[in-house]
């Protein structure tokens, strides 16, 4: 009720509104194809926000698989060795089989760009 | 169908059918918009189509309160305001003015700028926002409100402003316009 009451209030323009609404007033644009450019985009985006997550998520884990298995490896191993050798030999470590801290480094970052991409398409 | 029922089909099933009816309804008030902000045809329609995209984004956040048009206005408003290619004309326009106001023997070689054109440029860029979708686009105060984050009582104060500064800027009385 109360909106009711403001928006005719606010419809009783005095003059000078009327005038500066002529003024302001213009032809309706046509549609030039407009719609038929921003629905193309719109397409596009939807065909990249379903297809963006699950093509981020193979490519990291396919960078990923090679350090992990590594990592995995070395750990059994690690576990295995441990007991072992608490007693007798500490020097024999099996550290070299843990995989490089750099290739670590590169595969996340690259699963983390692939990740952001994916997120920034979405948007 | 109206636009609640085409949003809510949007929104539930991401129906792209639906929003491309939303776009076709609304594109040419939203580009009249943009056009008269920027008085360039060219930025006002990529604007306009970056508008729509992060309409399509943010459409769930469209509640129903309010018109759908003030809302798509909001969404085109606070796109021309993250564009960094905010209207250069309007520079032009003012210096323009102001050459005009100096010396009255310009006025003739300017025709091409036009007395909405001439109005606009003695606003804010706030100023002329408010006064388009008040004017242009007939939203209501409180509409303006909601689209420009301010509450109903500044909107007001920003067109009676908005008048004043059009009044003052061209010896206007008795609203004697165009």
């Amino acid at each position: 009720m109360e909106s009711k009451i403001i928006n005719m209030v606010e419809r009783i323009r005095d003059s000078e509104d009327r005038k500066l609404q002529a003024l302001f007033a213009s032809a309706p644009i046509e549609d030039d194809g407009f719609s038929r450019r921003v629905m193309a985009r719109v397409r596009r985006q939807i065909l990249v926000q379903r297809f963006a997550l699950p093509v981020a998520f193979v490519v990291g884990a396919a960078i990923a698989a090679k350090p992990v298995s590594q990592l995995i490896q070395a750990l059994y191993a690690l576990l295995k060795f441990i007991p072992q050798t608490l007693a007798s030999n500490i020097g024999a470590s099996p550290l070299a089989q843990v995989p490089q801290l750099s290739t670590i480094v590169l595969g996340g970052t690259l699963l983390m760009a692939v990740l952001m991409f994916g997120k920034l398409t979405r948007r | 169908m109206d636009d609640t029922f085409l949003v809510a089909r949007v929104v539930a099933q991401q129906d792209a059918g639906a929003f491309g009816e939303l776009v076709r309804r609304h594109q040419s008030q939203v580009r009249n918009f943009l056009r008269k902000l920027t008085r360039d045809v060219d930025a006002a329609d990529d604007l306009a189509q970056e508008a729509f995209l992060h309409a399509w984004d943010r459409l769930h956040t469209y509640v129903g309160h309010g018109s759908f048009i003030g809302w798509l206005l909001k969404v085109a408003y606070t796109t021309f305001l993250q564009s960094k290619r905010k209207s250069k004309r309007y520079r032009d326009v003012l210096e323009q003015v102001a050459v005009e106001a100096g010396d009255p023997a310009h006025h003739s070689e300017s025709s091409d700028i036009s007395d909405l054109d001439k109005f606009l440029a003695v606003l804010t860029e706030e100023e002329r926002a408010v006064m388009i979708m008040s004017y242009a686009c007939g939203l209501s105060h409180r509409e303006i409100g909601d689209a420009t984050n301010q509450p109903v009582g500044t909107v007001k104060s920003i067109i009676f402003r908005g008048k004043q500064k059009i009044r003052d800027s061209f010896g206007i009385e008795d609203h004697k316009y165009g």
